[in-house]
């Protein structure tokens, strides 16, 4: 039997539980230790002066009068910056991209608006900003594209044109079989154009860097809010010419990521150089105005969709042609890579093509964001699912669970080889369908109900994919990270054991999570488990949390730790009790004999034992410390559907969305209540992007029309709608404990359900929805294309 | 530096968290900037320096105000309380202890903010619904956890438990 399965016998099961979190207790009494936070003695403080135009040539830059001004340290520029640092690394290439390097700060050509020109270290913030605004830089505007269909068509300005002939950084097209043929034979063919709006992940914590150097020891400690603490190590020493040996990043508490934090920034890398320079620690921290302009956008594409259908509704062909906008230049994720693995979504479609196309234009640099092209695709597909419903006269209900993939059909290798490792995906979808009385709503008729209002119901079917595939699937598309994950548990001598992990912390409770399968598998208390996160002075050498890989990945990691320590421990209490190993157990504080429990010896008098190495048997090696490594073997396929329920105005275009029902299987479930924060946190997010978020850019001057929180709108607590939520929980077979990711699963179903739910509603007039955000307006313009004879498709 | 700004500096007097502070401050510095760089309380956040996200919220003689909005000066004579005076002993106050066993919170940069926001309506002494504690608290914003969390915290707290 091994040590794992003993593990299990003890009852109760900390996996499945909800208890308290590991991370509460010090963000409760405002003890988190945030970035901002961390002040050393005799601090400098930096600001950095940004590029005002979306395309502009520096034509020259004036610092002296700045660089003479009391307190101000060091003016750095973008001639400097060349010359001293390698351009940032790209952590996830787009396969087949022209290398487009990029510096800290821009010495030559701006390609969009808020880019770093330079940067002033002074000894106070205040005088760091007034320093930046007495530098005289004279630019000559460029012509500029901010759309990415402008920004492909042949008279656009080439934005970088030293590397690349056109806007267009790279084509990818991928999938299976014949689909224009199947397209040609038939009976029914619905397409659009689906334009998904471009958005803010809006951490509530802006970034922030604090950099120290002590040159006779070469060490650079850079306090960075970061998701990847590992990954902007080897950025920073790259970029800085520096062994990785000669740099650690310090990740405290972080406010939120989202995707935003992937990786490194030139602020970063800035404040870094400058606390070399000056051998004086130099600490920057975003504002809001710079947070809108310099930290990475996301979603912004445009999905040029087809589905092919016989005359029974049988899908017989899906296609997708997709812009992503990358702005001006890379990032270290840049833009959406997931739209080509989930275009077919969980339904049977044997010949399917797919081809991403990414587009340079003078905007904010796009990176990743939760979902990552999942919730931009799901948009398309589904709500062209809905339209070949109506044309065929069929339920939006039937047709989807016609065409679904069955559990029997499963595993499955969808039409760009990923495959779906378990689920029943039909059965999430009855469910909602059950819980919202699709029957009696569709009964009671679209209305106008006497409120004057229609009724519509929206549905929306996906699957996500969690994790990585493998470090060969990295592999292939250059991408600078592994799929695996990495623990170490160390014994302590008060008989507690430390987790350190490079997975940093900040709100995916992963402390609580790592805590739990530690105490879980090692039989110790949950209580007797620290975890020590994102110090890469301390944490053995990780990818980071993103793709909601890190349960997934970092649990097998942790669940090998524990056995191995677990183990270890038992031999040395053998020993020392004189009873075989197998007769022992780990309770709590406790190592003892099943069958006897009052033959029992301390764990901390164990640990002390293998950490003196005194009194442990003569074929023990002293010290009592694993630190374990675990790939999993594939990604792991969430799935679920949601319906939404609507209330729209058809004179005005104002809509109320009366019930939201979501049904997603995340496989196993480590922590119920963690689970459900990050789905309605994600949906949240998802409710956002499909109502009230867009970063919207003025054409004429190509300037950020909307970037600041007064007119930004994320949801408050008023603007959500009831959420109903319910779950399946199919293991899935290729992760430890039958896990899948569930960090980003709400960001997927809201757009499609609501615009399906909308067109529902008001489909006596005709209307259609094409793009996100979902506004009364637009709505209100639909209705009145479609009431003036139009195709009813809204621009 | 204080030695390098040219305004004249303002001397206040103002009591936080109980404890009585005498400080020369610049004008321009806020109330936030304050309570972080000079007396070192770092649970009170700043996410916007513009009176939207609510990360700043403090409690101005029992009032919730965003501590962005205010300037050091006018502190003067006033009396501030931020997160770091709930928890009393080490123990959690009841409105805390309610974020942790509703999922109140994920990340954590918002709960300073809700938690000074909650503290207030309770000493109100008003009697509010879900919904009302939902516009009350809607000054305040969150990307992590839906609100859901948040509300159900609150409401558990100002309306106990059979709710
Ligand atoms: S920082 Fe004060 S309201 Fe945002
Ligand atoms: S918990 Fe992260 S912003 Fe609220």
């Amino acid at each position: 039997m091994s040590s794992v399965e003993v593990a299990e016998q003890q009852a109760p099961s900390l996996i499945g539980s909800s208890v308290p979190r590991k991370e509460d207790d010090r963000l409760l009494q405002g003890d988190g230790r945030f970035t901002d936070d961390v002040e050393p003695a005799r601090s400098l403080h930096m600001a950095v002066g940004r590029c005002p135009f979306p395309h502009a040539r520096i034509e020259s830059i004036e610092a002296a009068e700045a660089a003479a001004m009391p307190g101000v340290h060091q003016v750095l520029t973008g001639v400097e910056v060349e010359a001293r640092t390698e351009p940032i690394s790209v952590l996830r290439p787009v396969p087949g991209a022209a290398d487009l390097p990029f510096y800290a700060l821009a010495s030559e050509v701006c390609v969009f608006e808020g880019q770093p020109v330079v940067s002033v270290v002074a000894e106070s913030r205040q005088l760091a900003e007034d320093a930046v605004e007495a530098i005289w830089i004279d630019y000559e505007p460029l012509a500029h594209v901010s759309d990415p269909i402008a920004a492909l068509a042949p008279e656009a300005p080439v934005l970088h044109p030293e590397r690349m002939d056109s806007n267009l950084l790279a084509s990818n097209p991928q999938g299976r079989g014949e689909p224009e043929k199947r397209l040609a034979e038939a009976v029914v063919v619905v397409e659009d154009s689906f334009r998904i709006g471009r958005v803010s992940p809006l951490p509530m914590e802006p970034r922030a860097v604090v950099a120290e150097w002590r040159p006779g020891a070469r060490e650079l400690i850079a306090h960075v809010s970061t998701q990847v603490p590992h990954l902007v190590r080897m950025q920073l020493a790259e970029s800085l010419r520096l062994g990785e040996s000669e740099v650690r990043v310090v990740t405290g508490d972080v406010g939120g990521g989202f995707g935003l934090k992937l990786g490194l920034y030139p602020e970063d890398l800035l404040a870094c150089l400058h606390a070399i320079e000056l051998r004086r620690p130099v600490k920057w921290t975003e504002d809001r105005v710079e947070h809108f302009r310099a930290s990475t956008h996301a979603r912004e594409a445009v999905h040029d969709f087809r589905i092919a259908a016989d005359a029974e509704g049988r899908f017989l062909a899906m296609t997708d042609t997709y812009v992503t906008d990358l702005g001006g230049q890379n990032s270290p994720f840049g833009s959406a890579q997931l739209s080509s693995i989930v275009f077919t979504g969980p339904y049977r479609v044997e010949d399917a093509t797919v081809e991403r196309r990414v587009a340079v234009t003078n905007k904010t640099p796009i990176g990743a964001y939760r979902g990552y092209g999942q919730p931009e695709v799901n948009f398309a597909r589904e709500l062209l699912v809905d339209r070949l419903a109506r044309r065929l006269g069929r339920d939006p209900l039937e047709l989807r669970l016609q065409n679904m993939l069955s559990e029997e059909e499963l595993p499955w290798k969808n039409a760009v080889g990923a495959l779906y490792d378990s689920g029943d995906y039909g059965r999430c979808l009855r469910m909602v369908a059950e819980r919202i009385d699709y029957g009696g709503l569709r009964a009671a008729g679209r209305g106008p109900r006497p409120d004057g209002r229609y009724v519509g119901v929206g549905f929306t079917s996906f699957v996500e994919r969690t994790g990585y595939a493998s470090a060969r699937f990295l592999a292939n598309r250059g991408s600078r990270f592994g799929a695996h994950e990495s623990v170490t548990l160390r014994a302590n001598r008060s008989g507690g054991i430390d987790l350190y992990t490079g997975v940093s912390t900040f709100g995916q409770s992963n402390e609580t999570a790592f805590a739990q399968i530690c105490a879980e598998v090692h039989g110790i208390d949950y209580a007797a488990v620290r975890v020590h996160a994102g110090d890469t002075g301390a944490t053995p050498l990780n990818t980071g949390a993103f793709a909601s890989r890190t349960l997934i990945a970092g649990s097998g990691a942790v669940r090998e730790a524990a056995a191995a320590l677990r183990a270890k421990t038992l031999r040395i209490a053998a020993a020392r009790l004189e009873l075989e190993p197998d007769a022992l157990e780990i309770a709590g504080d406790v190592v003892r004999c099943r069958e006897q429990p009052q033959r029992a010896i301390g764990l901390a008098e164990i640990h002390v034992a293998a950490i003196t190495g005194q009194g442990i048997p003569g074929d023990e090696e002293p010290g009592l410390e694993v630190t374990a490594h675990f790939e999993p073997s594939a990604a792991a396929f969430a799935y679920g559907s949601a319906a939404a329920v609507v209330a729209v105005d058809a004179e005005t275009g104002e809509f109320e969305i009366e019930r939201f029902v979501m049904a997603h299987d995340s496989g196993r479930i480590v922590n119920p209540r963690a689970v459900e924060g990050q789905v309605r946190g994600a949906l949240a997010q998802g409710f956002g992007a499909a109502l009230s978020e867009e970063l919207r850019y003025e054409e004429d001057s190509g300037q950020l029309l909307n970037g600041t929180m007064l007119d930004y709108f994320v949801p408050t607590a008023s603007d959500l709608p009831p959420i109903e939520l319910l779950h399946t929980e199919v293991p899935s077979p290729v992760t430890p404990f039958g896990v899948r990711g569930v960090g980003e699963t709400g960001t997927i179903p809201p757009g499609a359900s609501i615009a399906n739910a909308v067109c529902d509603a008001l489909a006596e007039f005709g209307v259609e929805i094409s793009s996100l955000p979902i506004t009364p307006e637009r709505v209100w313009r639909a209705l009145r294309e479609a009431s003036n004879g139009g195709e009813g498709l809204e621009g | 530096m204080d030695e390098l700004a040219t305004e004249e500096l303002v001397e206040i007097t103002v009591t936080v968290n109980g404890t009585v502070h005498r400080e020369r401050v610049s004008p321009r510095m806020h109330a936030a900037d304050f309570l972080r760089q000079r007396l070192g309380l770092t649970g009170t956040h700043i996410g916007c320096e513009q009176g939207v996200c609510g990360m700043c919220t403090v409690l101005l003689d029992g009032e919730a105000v965003k501590g962005c909005l205010l300037l050091a000066p006018q502190l003067d004579g006033r009396e501030l309380r931020t997160v770091e005076s709930l928890a009393q002993g080490g123990e959690l106050a009841p409105l805390q202890q309610a974020f942790k066993d509703c999922g109140g919170l994920q990340c954590g940069f918002c709960t300073p903010g809700f938690l000074m926001t909650a503290t207030a309506l309770r000493e109100s002494g008003r009697r509010l619904d879900r919904e009302q504690i939902r516009e009350e608290l809607s000054g305040v914003l969150c990307r992590c956890t839906g609100y859901d969390g948040i509300l159900t915290a609150v409401d558990r707290v100002l309306n106990g438990e059979q709710r």
